[in-house]
């Protein structure tokens, strides 16, 4: 049965198994490889995506409960050929290294900063704990983070 | 191929599980059962997705009780009843458990029907306020303490799910506290939920302990309650008590923390959980 879904604003037909983790739909069939597959338990936040703009775990959801939802994966955030401001600030702040997380951690930011536009650096922090990184040690990308709370 | 079927209304999830049978399943925040291949267990063949019945996503604060559907989430259960003090464990556990992005995914239904699930946060927090879940299925509904509850779960008759949660409103002050191995987006090694209700003086007159994550199945701990009730809520003597009755606690051996740790650390917890208590009043 084909499963509809809107992904990044298009309109996407998928007719994968129901039970398919939507991160494999969103990487295999449609090639947004922003989303990793990285530890399949919904502990590691590499492969957060909106859902209807609540970020969720993708490795953890069925696509068959993502059928007639609005999906944003990372390659959304950049309009025009411009980066997003996190997505500046990340870059400014030399944030990335291996690329694993990061496009996780953009998601989660993203929205948690749209929610919170005044966050403290501990609430940055307490809002990551979803998203592990083996490189940074956090730190700049907290920086990254709080220099858009700053900046308002 | 598995099948899905999402359900729109909850006599329509009861029919269709029903007619499923033992091959059928319901499916909620599907955060568990996604991760059945990691615990090398097989998938039903036939899901009955739960999420979009708006009935089961409602929140409603009655006179009496506060009501749940099965299909709340944890962050929107922890964002609604942040601001009502007398459902503070509950509040505790459901903004803090796992971590922010499953918080949006995983369900109070989920959560309790996990039976292999001994870190689940929202139990433990239920059984201290004395919870109740109602159960729908063909041509009937019924209500059951959450204790009765966690002993039937894993033998629901076909068609049978959970509709609602209800939590008694009281004047107890209550909290969660949990310990994990990071400091935060893990999984706790140990979990205590404590609600009591206090003279003016502070003397406990009802309290009710549950224990989480250090047995296989979360429960009460009857003992501790009796040894509390009649004296101060006193973090420091509450750990005393707590010391003197754990050793009736079987400690769930498990990758992430030995049997014997969990119980070693209990009864500092359950002081914890007393001095935010004392901290509320």
């Amino acid at each position: 049965m084909p499963l509809h879904l809107t992904v990044n604003d298009e309109d996407r037909v998928s007719m994968r198994d129901p039970l398919t983790p939507l991160v494999d739909v969103l990487r295999d069939e449609f090639f947004l490889t922003g989303a990793k597959v990285v530890c399949r338990e919904g502990f590691c936040g590499a492969c957060t995506v909106w859902v209807n703009g609540r970020s969720v775990a993708s490795c953890l959801l069925p696509v068959g409960l993502a059928a007639d939802c609005k999906i944003h994966t990372v390659e959304s955030l950049s309009t025009g050929g411009n980066l997003s401001p996190l997505q500046k600030a990340f870059e400014d702040h030399d944030a990335v290294q291996c690329g694993m997380c990061f496009p996780g951690m953009l998601m989660t930011l993203t929205s948690f900063l749209e929610r919170e536009p005044r966050a403290t650096r501990e609430e940055i922090k307490a809002a990551l704990v979803g998203n592990v990184c083996r490189c940074t040690g956090y730190e700049r990308i907290v920086d990254a983070a709080f220099s858009l709370v700053s900046a308002e | 191929m598995n099948s899905l079927h999402v359900a729109t209304s909850v006599a329509d999830a009861i029919a269709a599980l029903a007619d499923r049978g033992d091959a059928g399943a319901p499916l909620a925040g599907a955060t568990w059962i996604m991760r059945a291949p990691i615990r090398k267990e097989p998938h039903y063949r036939s899901y009955v997705a739960l999420a979009k019945i708006e009935e089961l996503q409602q929140v409603e604060l009655l006179d009496d009780r506060l009501s749940i559907g099965a299909c709340v989430t944890h962050a929107q259960l922890a964002a609604v009843i942040a601001p009502l003090p007398e459902f503070h464990a509950l509040a505790a556990a459901a903004g803090s458990s796992a971590n922010p992005a499953i918080r949006q995914m995983a369900t109070i239904g989920g959560n309790l029907c996990a039976a292999g699930f001994a870190a689940a946060d929202l139990v433990p927090a239920l059984i201290c306020l004395a919870a109740q879940v109602e159960l729908a299925m063909p041509g009937e509904s019924m209500r059951v303490s959450i204790g009765t509850f966690l002993t039937m779960r894993t033998n629901l008759p076909p068609g049978c799910l959970v509709r609602r949660v209800m939590v008694p409103r009281t004047t107890c002050r209550s909290d969660h506290v949990r310990l994990t191995l990071r400091k935060a987006g893990d999984y706790p090694v140990v979990i205590v939920s404590l609600a009591a209700e206090l003279s003016p003086a502070g003397v406990v007159k009802s309290a009710r302990v549950a224990i989480g994550s250090v047995e296989a199945v979360a429960r009460r701990w009857e003992k501790l309650e009796r040894l509390l009730i009649g004296h101060p809520l006193d973090p420091g003597d509450v750990t005393e008590k707590a010391a003197l009755c754990a050793e009736e606690m079987q400690g769930r051996e498990g990758v992430e923390a030995p049997g014997w740790y969990r119980i070693k650390v209990l009864p500092s917890l359950v002081g914890r959980a007393a001095r935010n208590i004392q901290g509320q009043c």
